[in-house]
Protein backbone atom coordinates (compact mmCIF):
# COMPACT_ATOMS: atom_id res chain seq x y z
CA UNK A 1 0.00 0.00 0.00
CA UNK A 2 1.32 3.66 -0.67
CA UNK A 3 1.37 5.63 2.09
CA UNK A 4 -0.28 9.30 1.51
CA UNK A 5 1.54 12.12 0.24
CA UNK A 6 0.92 13.91 3.43
CA UNK A 7 2.14 10.96 5.30
CA UNK A 8 5.32 11.54 2.77
CA UNK A 9 5.87 14.85 3.50
CA UNK A 10 5.69 14.71 7.20
CA UNK A 11 8.32 12.07 7.22
CA UNK A 12 10.49 13.71 4.86
CA UNK A 13 10.26 16.97 7.30
CA UNK A 14 10.69 14.92 10.79
CA UNK A 15 13.47 13.30 8.91
CA UNK A 16 15.03 16.91 7.56
CA UNK A 17 14.96 17.85 11.07
CA UNK A 18 16.25 14.77 13.35
CA UNK A 19 19.43 15.08 10.76
CA UNK A 20 19.89 18.82 11.79
CA UNK A 21 19.60 18.38 15.17
CA UNK A 22 22.26 15.77 15.05
CA UNK A 23 24.43 17.81 13.13
CA UNK A 24 24.32 20.85 15.09
CA UNK A 25 27.19 22.68 13.12
CA UNK A 26 24.95 23.28 10.53
CA UNK A 27 22.38 25.04 12.38
CA UNK A 28 25.27 26.92 14.78
CA UNK A 29 27.35 28.48 12.23
CA UNK A 30 24.90 30.51 9.77
CA UNK A 31 23.24 31.90 12.72
CA UNK A 32 27.14 32.83 14.53
CA UNK A 33 27.99 34.28 11.42
CA UNK A 34 24.69 36.55 11.35
CA UNK A 35 25.59 37.52 14.74
CA UNK A 36 29.37 38.75 14.18
CA UNK A 37 28.59 40.04 10.77
CA UNK A 38 26.76 42.26 12.58
CA UNK A 39 28.72 43.11 15.45
CA UNK A 40 31.30 43.98 13.35
CA UNK A 41 29.46 47.40 11.37
CA UNK A 42 29.92 49.25 14.28
CA UNK A 43 33.71 48.61 14.84
CA UNK A 44 34.05 49.67 10.80
CA UNK A 45 31.88 52.19 10.48
CA UNK A 46 30.67 54.32 14.03
CA UNK A 47 29.88 53.01 17.68
CA UNK A 48 27.86 56.30 17.01
CA UNK A 49 23.91 55.33 18.18
CA UNK A 50 22.55 58.14 15.50
CA UNK A 51 24.58 56.70 12.32
CA UNK A 52 24.23 52.74 13.72
CA UNK A 53 20.75 53.50 13.66
CA UNK A 54 20.34 54.58 10.22
CA UNK A 55 21.76 51.88 8.97
CA UNK A 56 20.50 49.02 11.39
CA UNK A 57 17.97 47.82 8.84
CA UNK A 58 19.96 47.22 5.65
CA UNK A 59 23.14 45.85 8.12
CA UNK A 60 20.89 43.20 9.54
CA UNK A 61 19.10 42.61 6.21
CA UNK A 62 22.50 41.92 4.50
CA UNK A 63 24.02 39.71 7.03
CA UNK A 64 20.71 37.35 6.60
CA UNK A 65 21.29 37.76 3.26
CA UNK A 66 25.02 36.17 3.85
CA UNK A 67 24.06 33.91 6.54
CA UNK A 68 21.23 32.65 4.28
CA UNK A 69 23.39 32.05 1.46
CA UNK A 70 26.20 30.10 3.39
CA UNK A 71 23.38 27.77 5.15
CA UNK A 72 21.77 26.85 1.75
CA UNK A 73 24.74 24.98 0.92
CA UNK A 74 23.65 22.30 3.14
CA UNK A 75 20.07 21.99 1.78
CA UNK A 76 20.87 19.17 -0.43
CA UNK A 77 24.37 18.29 -0.06
CA UNK A 78 24.29 15.45 2.46
CA UNK A 79 21.53 14.01 0.77
CA UNK A 80 23.03 13.85 -2.77
CA UNK A 81 26.22 12.44 -1.12
CA UNK A 82 24.69 9.68 0.25
CA UNK A 83 22.48 8.48 -2.47
CA UNK A 84 18.95 9.21 -0.43
CA UNK A 85 18.28 12.81 -2.96
CA UNK A 86 17.62 9.90 -5.82
CA UNK A 87 15.45 7.86 -3.69
CA UNK A 88 13.67 11.28 -3.28
CA UNK A 89 13.46 11.65 -7.03
CA UNK A 90 12.21 8.20 -7.68
CA UNK A 91 9.61 8.27 -5.06
CA UNK A 92 6.11 8.11 -6.40
CA UNK A 93 5.14 11.41 -4.52
CA UNK A 94 5.16 14.59 -6.07
CA UNK A 95 8.83 16.19 -5.90
CA UNK A 96 6.87 19.27 -5.18
CA UNK A 97 5.49 18.68 -1.81
CA UNK A 98 8.80 16.29 -1.24
CA UNK A 99 11.26 19.50 -2.03
CA UNK A 100 8.77 22.08 -0.12
CA UNK A 101 9.33 19.99 2.81
CA UNK A 102 12.87 19.86 3.04
CA UNK A 103 13.03 23.81 2.78
CA UNK A 104 10.41 24.36 5.64
CA UNK A 105 12.74 22.08 7.60
CA UNK A 106 15.59 23.97 6.71
CA UNK A 107 13.79 27.15 7.28
CA UNK A 108 13.12 25.91 10.52
CA UNK A 109 16.29 25.33 11.46
CA UNK A 110 18.42 28.12 10.03
CA UNK A 111 15.96 30.95 9.55
CA UNK A 112 14.26 30.97 12.25
CA UNK A 113 16.85 31.59 14.66
CA UNK A 114 17.40 34.57 12.90
CA UNK A 115 14.11 35.72 13.32
CA UNK A 116 14.11 35.49 16.60
CA UNK A 117 17.47 36.53 17.55
CA UNK A 118 17.01 39.78 15.71
CA UNK A 119 14.96 42.53 18.11
CA UNK A 120 18.22 41.77 20.18
CA UNK A 121 20.69 42.66 17.17
CA UNK A 122 18.62 45.16 16.49
CA UNK A 123 18.79 46.96 20.15
CA UNK A 124 22.42 46.43 19.25
CA UNK A 125 22.87 48.15 16.51
CA UNK A 126 20.32 51.29 18.19
CA UNK A 127 17.34 50.70 15.78
CA UNK A 128 14.34 52.71 17.15
CA UNK A 129 12.35 50.25 19.75
CA UNK A 130 8.49 51.02 17.37
CA UNK A 131 10.83 49.18 14.15
CA UNK A 132 11.42 45.91 16.26
CA UNK A 133 7.67 44.25 15.52
CA UNK A 134 8.66 45.26 12.04
CA UNK A 135 11.89 44.00 11.44
CA UNK A 136 10.69 40.43 13.13
CA UNK A 137 7.52 40.23 10.88
CA UNK A 138 9.68 41.53 7.51
CA UNK A 139 12.30 38.82 8.66
CA UNK A 140 9.40 36.40 9.24
CA UNK A 141 8.37 36.98 5.53
CA UNK A 142 11.19 37.65 4.32
CA UNK A 143 13.96 34.85 5.13
CA UNK A 144 11.65 32.03 4.20
CA UNK A 145 11.59 33.55 0.47
CA UNK A 146 15.07 33.77 0.38
CA UNK A 147 15.59 30.01 1.21
CA UNK A 148 12.72 28.84 -1.58
CA UNK A 149 14.93 31.28 -4.10
CA UNK A 150 17.90 30.14 -3.14
CA UNK A 151 16.58 26.39 -3.40
CA UNK A 152 16.74 26.61 -6.98
CA UNK A 153 20.25 27.80 -7.38
CA UNK A 154 21.35 24.98 -5.12
CA UNK A 155 19.55 22.43 -6.81
CA UNK A 156 20.74 23.38 -10.13
CA UNK A 157 24.06 23.24 -8.58
CA UNK A 158 24.43 20.66 -6.06
CA UNK A 159 26.86 18.40 -8.15
CA UNK A 160 29.73 20.80 -8.10
CA UNK A 161 32.47 20.45 -6.37
CA UNK A 162 33.42 23.70 -4.83
CA UNK A 163 30.13 25.94 -5.54
CA UNK A 164 29.76 28.56 -2.45
CA UNK A 165 30.77 31.12 -5.17
CA UNK A 166 28.71 30.36 -7.79
CA UNK A 167 25.73 30.07 -5.13
CA UNK A 168 25.83 33.24 -3.98
CA UNK A 169 26.44 34.78 -7.95
CA UNK A 170 23.42 33.68 -8.92
CA UNK A 171 21.38 33.97 -5.80
CA UNK A 172 21.96 37.34 -4.60
CA UNK A 173 20.98 39.26 -7.75
CA UNK A 174 17.71 37.79 -7.29
CA UNK A 175 17.33 38.74 -3.59
CA UNK A 176 16.86 42.63 -4.27
CA UNK A 177 13.29 42.64 -4.31
CA UNK A 178 12.96 40.96 -0.96
CA UNK A 179 15.88 43.05 0.27
CA UNK A 180 14.60 45.99 -0.79
CA UNK A 181 10.95 45.68 0.34
CA UNK A 182 12.30 44.68 4.09
CA UNK A 183 14.41 47.52 4.38
CA UNK A 184 11.66 49.66 3.27
CA UNK A 185 9.69 48.26 6.09
CA UNK A 186 11.92 48.75 8.84
CA UNK A 187 12.94 51.94 7.69
CA UNK A 188 9.28 53.44 7.46
CA UNK A 189 8.43 51.98 10.78
CA UNK A 190 11.61 53.66 12.23
CA UNK A 191 10.23 56.66 11.10
CA UNK A 192 6.61 56.26 12.54
CA UNK A 193 5.04 55.16 9.24
CA UNK A 194 3.00 52.60 8.31
CA UNK A 195 4.75 49.36 6.92
CA UNK A 196 1.98 47.18 5.46
CA UNK A 197 2.01 47.82 1.62
CA UNK A 198 5.60 46.67 2.13
CA UNK A 199 4.75 43.71 4.27
CA UNK A 200 1.98 43.11 1.74
CA UNK A 201 4.32 43.44 -1.27
CA UNK A 202 6.67 41.02 0.49
CA UNK A 203 3.85 38.29 1.60
CA UNK A 204 2.93 38.15 -2.34
CA UNK A 205 6.81 37.47 -3.09
CA UNK A 206 6.40 34.75 -0.15
CA UNK A 207 3.24 33.39 -2.50
CA UNK A 208 5.05 33.44 -5.74
CA UNK A 209 7.69 31.71 -4.50
CA UNK A 210 6.27 29.38 -1.96
CA UNK A 211 4.27 28.24 -5.14
CA UNK A 212 6.86 28.23 -8.18
CA UNK A 213 10.07 27.92 -6.10
CA UNK A 214 9.45 24.01 -5.24
CA UNK A 215 8.40 23.35 -8.76
CA UNK A 216 11.34 25.03 -10.08
CA UNK A 217 13.84 23.19 -7.51
CA UNK A 218 12.37 20.16 -8.63
CA UNK A 219 12.76 20.55 -11.96
CA UNK A 220 16.77 21.51 -11.85
CA UNK A 221 16.97 18.57 -9.35
CA UNK A 222 15.76 16.25 -12.01
CA UNK A 223 18.50 18.17 -14.56
CA UNK A 224 21.58 17.42 -11.74
CA UNK A 225 20.55 14.12 -10.67
CA UNK A 226 19.94 12.29 -14.09
CA UNK B 1 3.55 21.70 -40.32
CA UNK B 2 6.15 20.77 -37.93
CA UNK B 3 8.59 19.72 -40.64
CA UNK B 4 10.52 23.23 -40.78
CA UNK B 5 10.49 23.00 -36.76
CA UNK B 6 12.27 19.92 -37.01
CA UNK B 7 14.47 21.19 -39.72
CA UNK B 8 15.03 24.82 -37.34
CA UNK B 9 16.54 22.16 -35.02
CA UNK B 10 19.29 20.89 -37.40
CA UNK B 11 22.45 22.13 -36.71
CA UNK B 12 23.55 21.59 -40.33
CA UNK B 13 20.39 23.24 -41.94
CA UNK B 14 21.26 25.85 -39.84
CA UNK B 15 24.74 26.53 -40.89
CA UNK B 16 24.16 26.27 -44.41
CA UNK B 17 20.54 28.46 -44.41
CA UNK B 18 23.20 31.07 -42.33
CA UNK B 19 26.10 31.05 -44.80
CA UNK B 20 23.50 32.42 -47.42
CA UNK B 21 21.93 35.23 -45.05
CA UNK B 22 24.96 36.37 -43.44
CA UNK B 23 26.35 38.53 -46.71
CA UNK B 24 23.08 40.19 -46.68
CA UNK B 25 22.21 41.02 -42.66
CA UNK B 26 26.53 41.82 -42.53
CA UNK B 27 25.92 44.36 -46.02
CA UNK B 28 22.95 45.71 -44.16
CA UNK B 29 24.96 45.83 -41.02
CA UNK B 30 27.59 47.84 -42.34
CA UNK B 31 25.29 50.63 -44.27
CA UNK B 32 23.09 50.97 -41.20
CA UNK B 33 25.80 51.25 -38.52
CA UNK B 34 28.27 53.45 -40.93
CA UNK B 35 24.91 56.02 -41.90
CA UNK B 36 24.18 56.06 -38.06
CA UNK B 37 27.44 57.19 -36.61
CA UNK B 38 28.11 59.37 -39.55
CA UNK B 39 25.14 61.31 -39.06
CA UNK B 40 25.34 60.53 -35.05
CA UNK B 41 28.70 62.05 -34.97
CA UNK B 42 29.26 64.78 -37.43
CA UNK B 43 25.97 65.94 -38.66
CA UNK B 44 23.72 65.89 -35.74
CA UNK B 45 22.79 69.81 -34.03
CA UNK B 46 24.33 69.90 -30.74
CA UNK B 47 21.74 70.21 -27.95
CA UNK B 48 21.38 73.53 -26.59
CA UNK B 49 21.42 72.11 -22.77
CA UNK B 50 23.78 69.36 -23.53
CA UNK B 51 25.74 70.72 -26.38
CA UNK B 52 27.97 67.34 -28.57
CA UNK B 53 27.31 65.12 -25.82
CA UNK B 54 24.21 64.28 -26.37
CA UNK B 55 25.62 62.20 -29.60
CA UNK B 56 26.79 59.40 -27.20
CA UNK B 57 23.31 58.67 -26.13
CA UNK B 58 22.43 57.57 -29.38
CA UNK B 59 24.64 54.66 -29.34
CA UNK B 60 23.61 54.14 -25.58
CA UNK B 61 19.97 54.18 -26.46
CA UNK B 62 20.38 51.60 -28.96
CA UNK B 63 22.69 49.40 -26.85
CA UNK B 64 20.44 49.27 -24.00
CA UNK B 65 17.36 48.82 -25.84
CA UNK B 66 18.80 45.77 -27.95
CA UNK B 67 20.34 44.89 -24.11
CA UNK B 68 16.84 43.87 -23.08
CA UNK B 69 16.31 41.48 -26.12
CA UNK B 70 18.17 38.86 -24.45
CA UNK B 71 16.35 38.03 -21.71
CA UNK B 72 13.83 37.06 -23.30
CA UNK B 73 15.61 35.59 -25.97
CA UNK B 74 17.59 33.37 -23.43
CA UNK B 75 14.22 32.54 -21.87
CA UNK B 76 12.27 30.97 -25.58
CA UNK B 77 15.39 29.67 -26.07
CA UNK B 78 15.43 27.64 -22.75
CA UNK B 79 11.98 26.33 -23.53
CA UNK B 80 12.46 25.22 -26.76
CA UNK B 81 16.16 23.23 -25.08
CA UNK B 82 13.27 22.48 -22.10
CA UNK B 83 10.45 20.96 -24.07
CA UNK B 84 12.10 19.85 -27.53
CA UNK B 85 15.31 18.87 -26.30
CA UNK B 86 16.61 21.14 -29.77
CA UNK B 87 20.50 21.22 -29.64
CA UNK B 88 20.19 24.93 -31.83
CA UNK B 89 18.47 26.06 -28.87
CA UNK B 90 20.75 25.72 -26.62
CA UNK B 91 23.90 26.97 -28.95
CA UNK B 92 22.34 29.93 -29.10
CA UNK B 93 20.93 30.12 -25.44
CA UNK B 94 24.83 29.85 -24.61
CA UNK B 95 26.32 32.88 -27.09
CA UNK B 96 23.38 35.32 -26.12
CA UNK B 97 24.13 34.98 -22.22
CA UNK B 98 27.91 36.42 -22.97
CA UNK B 99 27.11 38.95 -25.79
CA UNK B 100 24.07 40.02 -23.24
CA UNK B 101 26.45 40.53 -20.63
CA UNK B 102 28.60 42.63 -23.15
CA UNK B 103 25.49 44.78 -24.05
CA UNK B 104 24.74 45.55 -20.60
CA UNK B 105 28.00 46.06 -19.85
CA UNK B 106 28.46 48.86 -23.04
CA UNK B 107 25.29 50.31 -22.31
CA UNK B 108 26.68 50.43 -18.46
CA UNK B 109 29.54 52.16 -19.97
CA UNK B 110 27.89 54.69 -22.27
CA UNK B 111 25.70 56.02 -19.70
CA UNK B 112 28.34 56.67 -17.33
CA UNK B 113 30.17 58.39 -20.07
CA UNK B 114 27.08 60.28 -20.89
CA UNK B 115 26.10 60.97 -17.51
CA UNK B 116 29.94 62.38 -16.29
CA UNK B 117 29.07 65.18 -18.57
CA UNK B 118 25.71 65.75 -18.10
CA UNK B 119 24.82 64.51 -14.73
CA UNK B 120 28.13 65.48 -13.20
CA UNK B 121 28.84 62.01 -11.93
CA UNK B 122 29.94 58.29 -13.34
CA UNK B 123 27.28 56.66 -11.51
CA UNK B 124 23.74 57.58 -9.55
CA UNK B 125 21.91 55.69 -7.55
CA UNK B 126 19.14 57.19 -7.64
CA UNK B 127 18.20 56.59 -11.52
CA UNK B 128 16.00 53.23 -11.49
CA UNK B 129 17.47 52.61 -15.11
CA UNK B 130 21.17 52.59 -14.38
CA UNK B 131 20.32 49.96 -10.92
CA UNK B 132 18.04 47.47 -12.45
CA UNK B 133 20.39 47.28 -15.65
CA UNK B 134 23.16 46.80 -13.72
CA UNK B 135 21.42 43.73 -12.13
CA UNK B 136 20.30 42.24 -15.31
CA UNK B 137 23.99 42.17 -16.22
CA UNK B 138 24.96 40.40 -12.69
CA UNK B 139 21.72 38.33 -13.58
CA UNK B 140 23.44 37.56 -16.87
CA UNK B 141 27.13 37.01 -15.50
CA UNK B 142 25.20 34.20 -12.99
CA UNK B 143 23.97 32.41 -16.53
CA UNK B 144 27.20 32.51 -17.62
CA UNK B 145 28.97 31.27 -14.32
CA UNK B 146 26.69 28.61 -14.30
CA UNK B 147 27.06 27.35 -18.01
CA UNK B 148 31.17 27.22 -17.13
CA UNK B 149 30.96 25.86 -13.71
CA UNK B 150 28.71 22.63 -14.99
CA UNK B 151 31.46 20.64 -17.01
CA UNK B 152 28.10 18.02 -18.42
CA UNK B 153 27.32 19.91 -21.67
CA UNK B 154 23.56 18.54 -21.72
CA UNK B 155 23.30 18.98 -18.10
CA UNK B 156 24.53 22.76 -18.00
CA UNK B 157 22.47 23.09 -21.36
CA UNK B 158 19.24 22.26 -19.52
CA UNK B 159 20.22 23.90 -15.89
CA UNK B 160 20.77 27.31 -17.96
CA UNK B 161 17.49 27.19 -19.45
CA UNK B 162 15.70 26.99 -16.61
CA UNK B 163 17.91 29.96 -15.11
CA UNK B 164 17.17 32.00 -18.06
CA UNK B 165 13.42 31.20 -17.65
CA UNK B 166 13.66 32.07 -13.88
CA UNK B 167 16.08 35.15 -14.58
CA UNK B 168 13.93 36.27 -17.08
CA UNK B 169 10.60 36.65 -14.88
CA UNK B 170 13.32 38.25 -12.04
CA UNK B 171 14.09 40.57 -14.28
CA UNK B 172 10.55 41.92 -14.56
CA UNK B 173 9.82 41.90 -10.85
CA UNK B 174 13.65 43.48 -10.17
CA UNK B 175 12.88 46.24 -12.13
CA UNK B 176 9.47 47.16 -10.97
CA UNK B 177 10.59 46.91 -7.68
CA UNK B 178 13.92 48.88 -7.98
CA UNK B 179 11.53 51.91 -9.77
CA UNK B 180 9.38 51.67 -6.52
CA UNK B 181 12.08 51.97 -4.04
CA UNK B 182 13.70 55.16 -6.25
CA UNK B 183 10.52 56.46 -6.06
CA UNK B 184 10.22 56.73 -2.27
CA UNK B 185 13.90 57.26 -1.81
CA UNK B 186 13.04 60.77 -3.15
CA UNK B 187 16.14 61.77 -5.19
CA UNK B 188 17.68 64.70 -5.42
CA UNK B 189 16.85 64.77 -9.17
CA UNK B 190 19.20 64.90 -11.67
CA UNK B 191 18.57 66.48 -15.35
CA UNK B 192 16.74 63.49 -16.80
CA UNK B 193 17.08 62.46 -19.95
CA UNK B 194 13.38 63.67 -21.19
CA UNK B 195 13.60 66.79 -20.26
CA UNK B 196 15.44 69.43 -22.13
CA UNK B 197 16.76 67.82 -25.07
CA UNK B 198 15.67 69.15 -27.82
CA UNK B 199 14.03 65.93 -29.86
CA UNK B 200 13.43 66.99 -33.48
CA UNK B 201 13.68 64.90 -36.21
CA UNK B 202 16.94 64.35 -37.13
CA UNK B 203 17.33 63.22 -33.42
CA UNK B 204 15.25 60.52 -34.00
CA UNK B 205 15.80 58.83 -37.45
CA UNK B 206 19.20 58.62 -36.02
CA UNK B 207 18.69 56.91 -33.12
CA UNK B 208 15.88 54.51 -34.93
CA UNK B 209 19.23 53.53 -37.60
CA UNK B 210 21.45 53.47 -35.05
CA UNK B 211 18.88 50.39 -33.03
CA UNK B 212 18.06 49.09 -36.63
CA UNK B 213 21.85 48.64 -36.40
CA UNK B 214 22.62 47.56 -33.31
CA UNK B 215 20.45 44.80 -33.48
CA UNK B 216 21.54 43.82 -37.14
CA UNK B 217 25.09 43.79 -34.77
CA UNK B 218 23.62 41.33 -32.31
CA UNK B 219 22.01 38.96 -34.90
CA UNK B 220 25.10 38.78 -36.96
CA UNK B 221 27.52 38.15 -33.51
CA UNK B 222 24.96 35.37 -32.42
CA UNK B 223 24.68 34.04 -35.84
CA UNK B 224 28.76 34.05 -35.94
CA UNK B 225 29.00 32.63 -32.42
CA UNK B 226 26.51 29.87 -32.94
CA UNK B 227 28.57 29.19 -36.22
CA UNK B 228 31.67 28.57 -35.05
CA UNK B 229 29.27 26.68 -31.31
CA UNK B 230 28.26 24.19 -34.18
CA UNK B 231 31.67 23.52 -36.04
CA UNK B 232 32.58 22.88 -32.31
CA UNK B 233 30.12 20.78 -30.90
CA UNK B 234 29.48 18.49 -34.53
CA UNK B 235 32.97 18.19 -35.30
CA UNK B 236 32.85 14.62 -35.35
CA UNK B 237 29.84 14.96 -38.20
CA UNK B 238 30.91 13.96 -41.44
CA UNK B 239 29.27 16.68 -42.92
CA UNK B 240 31.75 19.27 -40.59
CA UNK B 241 34.53 16.56 -41.59
CA UNK B 242 33.52 17.37 -45.55
CA UNK B 243 33.75 21.25 -44.72
CA UNK B 244 36.82 21.16 -43.19
CA UNK B 245 38.62 19.22 -46.02
CA UNK B 246 37.08 21.20 -48.62
CA UNK B 247 38.83 24.56 -47.00
CA UNK B 248 41.78 23.02 -47.00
Amino acid sequence: MKPSTLTAFVLTLKRDLLIAFKRKNDIVNPFMFFVIVVSLFPLAISPEPARLAEISSGVIWIAVLLSAMLSMDSLFRADFEDGSLEMLLLSPHPLFFLVLAKNIAHWLVSGLPVVVASPLLGYMLKLPADAYATLMLTLLIGTPTLSLIGSIAVALTVGLGSRGLILAVITLPFSVPVLIFGTLAVQASAGGLPAGGYLALMLALLAGSLSLAPLTSAAALRISVS
Amino acid sequence: MWLWFAKLGSPKWFYELSSKWLPWLVGAMAITLAVATVWALLYLPPDYQQGFTSRILIVHVAVAGTSLAFFPLMAVAGTITLVWKMKLADMVAKNAAALGAWFSFITLATGSIWGSVSWGTWWEWSDSRLVSMLFQFFLLLGVVSLRSALEDSDKAAKACALLSIVGCINVVVIKYSVEWWNTLHQPASPVSIESGSANGPEFWIATALMILGVYLFMSVSLILSTRNEILRRERRALWVQELLHESD
